[in-house]
């Protein structure tokens, strides 16, 4: 059976949508590269459930030595790319 | 119902004090499942009913929500030992809550918390406060841990 293809397009939208939700920051104002805590005010408790909910929907433990690499939305999406392989 | 955590274990643990402790004892502790069942014996003579409402004893929401996070702590202690024994600040972050039913003295308040995440920094724990097998309060917390003066 051919494996199945994830497609990162579609996930990057789910994870700007979910951190839209979070953060109440529009997504269009939402870089890929923007700073979490200095561009975009994301706090420790913030981050904590950007993680928690990442873990949940994408079925991934994101342990916690990594948590503090989280810096942009850029950052998320490549520890993703890493863990969904 | 099993003791695990008397009260004098409990105030190595949580910063507060009566009036404002409202965790009786601990029944249950589940590390690996990240799980803890506390109790509160919710009486008359909790000083809350002196107004809340005088001839109409009814146990205030937002200290339900308290006596949760004051069991969410006490889960945070069991899975991170080593942080709590230096005594953090521990500081509410989101709480969102459903109440089910009215709680009264004489009511054993059961407080049953399980985490969906915990970090050294904080957590988020799903909690229950139940009385019998009767929901009264459903809650999703979300909490800061902080060294103090940091």
């Amino acid at each position: 059976m051919a494996k199945k293809k994830i497609d990162f397009n579609i996930i990057k939208k789910e994870i700007k949508k979910l951190i839209s939700e979070i953060t109440e920051i529009p997504q269009n104002e939402l870089k890929e590269e923007a700073d979490f805590t200095t561009d975009l005010g994301v706090d420790s408790m913030m981050a904590l459930e950007i993680v928690a909910a990442i873990e949940k929907k994408y079925k991934i433990v994101v342990p916690e030595e990594e948590i503090p690499n989280i810096r942009s939305l850029n950052n998320i999406y490549e520890i993703l790319k890493k863990k969904m392989k | 119902m099993e003791t695990v955590w008397d009260v004098d274990k409990i105030k190595e643990i949580l910063p507060q004090r009566p009036p404002f402790l409202f965790v009786d004892k601990v029944t249950e502790i589940d590390e690996e499942k990240g799980r803890a069942v506390c109790v509160k014996n919710v009486t008359i003579n909790d000083y809350f009913f002196k107004g809340h409402f005088p001839d109409n004893p009814v146990m205030p929401g937002v200290i339900m929500i308290e006596a949760l996070a004051q069991a969410s702590i006490i889960l945070f202690a069991v899975l991170k030992p080593d942080i709590a024994a230096k005594h953090p600040d521990y500081l509410f972050g989101k709480v969102e809550a459903k109440f089910h039913k009215i709680v009264r003295p004489g009511d054993i308040l059961l407080l049953e918390v399980a985490k969906k995440k915990i970090l050294s920094s904080g957590g988020i724990v799903d909690a229950k406060a139940l009385v019998e097998k009767d929901l009264a309060v459903s809650a999703q917390i979300t909490f800061g841990v902080k060294a103090k003066g940091s």
